[in-house]
């Protein structure tokens, strides 16, 4: 009893709360809420503010960040606007949010250190793909390859028609008039 | 249970308004509105005017109370403000200072 706050559904608090134990919001708060223990908007619970707690689990509405030293969740009916910082976080289907998710130590470095490389390959493999393709391939594919730079520049569809082509021989050339018709309008 | 419980170990510095009862047992510092009971627990401190259908005070208030019903200061209660209520009662061993409005 002594260390569990209730807001009940009726009440609005404008202010900053902060204390010690738990603390369930299915009212309306307009403030920063600060808590040792666990904080629990409910259903119906609205917050106007930023939310540092324990853990923090959302069924309400929150319009502020989110700081959780155990957890953040947010479960079905959940609409936050703000950021979700927590070593665990987990959103339920049905929760809306917009923001930055964030989970703090091990996580966030081992994401931090695969994107670089994502990032640096992407470009490399779109500068690479035509010339690649041409000097290993076989020489029906040569043929293609040329003519599907010049009639389709996606590298998407390069790669998906010469898989298709493969099997009948017959529409390679098929495939050429068709395009040389299409380059020489 | 009462609908909105500020328990002890939490402290509001702002405006509460409510339509439900109201229990305060942490620290609560501006202004506690409630169109039904309030009632503040014997270990909290507060620094507001309560305005309610019915105030029941144990611990530590300073500022005005307003309730259309009653006010009561329970033993071991301390007030310092004024109290406006149709019903005014102070506990033996409650303390108050201030000025008593009973519409009379």
């Amino acid at each position: 009893m002594s260390q569990s706050s209730v807001i009940g559904a009726g009440t609005v608090v404008r202010g900053n709360l902060e204390g010690e134990g738990s603390l369930d919001i299915f009212g309306r708060v307009e403030g920063d809420v600060t808590m040792s223990g666990d904080v629990t908007v409910g259903d119906g619970g609205s917050v106007r503010g930023h939310i540092t707690a324990n853990k923090i689990s959302v069924q309400g509405a929150v319009q502020g960040d989110l700081h959780g030293s155990e957890a953040v969740l947010l479960e079905r009916g959940a609409k936050v606007v703000g950021d979700l910082n927590a070593p665990r976080i987990g959103i339920g289907s049905g929760a809306l949010v917009r923001g930055s998710v964030r989970t703090e130590g091990e996580p966030a470095v081992a994401g931090g250190a695969k994107r670089a490389p994502v990032a640096a390959l992407k470009p490399a493999v779109f500068a690479a793909k035509p010339v690649a393709k041409v000097e290993p391939k076989p020489a029906p594919m040569r043929e293609a390859e040329p003519i599907a730079v010049a009639a389709a520049p996606l590298p998407r569809l390069k790669e998906r028609e010469p898989e298709r082509r493969p099997p009948p021989p017959v529409l390679p050339s098929l495939g050429k008039g068709a395009k040389a018709k299409k380059k020489g309008r | 249970m009462a609908g909105t419980v500020i328990g002890e170990g939490l402290s509001i510095e702002g405006d509460i308004t409510s339509d439900e009862e109201v229990v305060v047992q942490g620290n609560l510092r501006g202004k506690l509105t409630s169109s039904d009971a309030v009632s503040i627990g014997s270990n909290s401190v507060v620094q507001a005017d309560i305005a309610g259908q019915s105030v029941s005070i144990a611990g530590q208030v300073t500022g005005d109370i307003t309730a259309p019903e009653r006010v009561d200061i329970q033993a071991g209660g301390r007030l310092v403000g004024d109290v406006k209520a149709a019903r005014f009662t102070i506990a033996d061993g409650a303390s108050f200072k201030g000025a008593v409005d009973m519409e009379v």
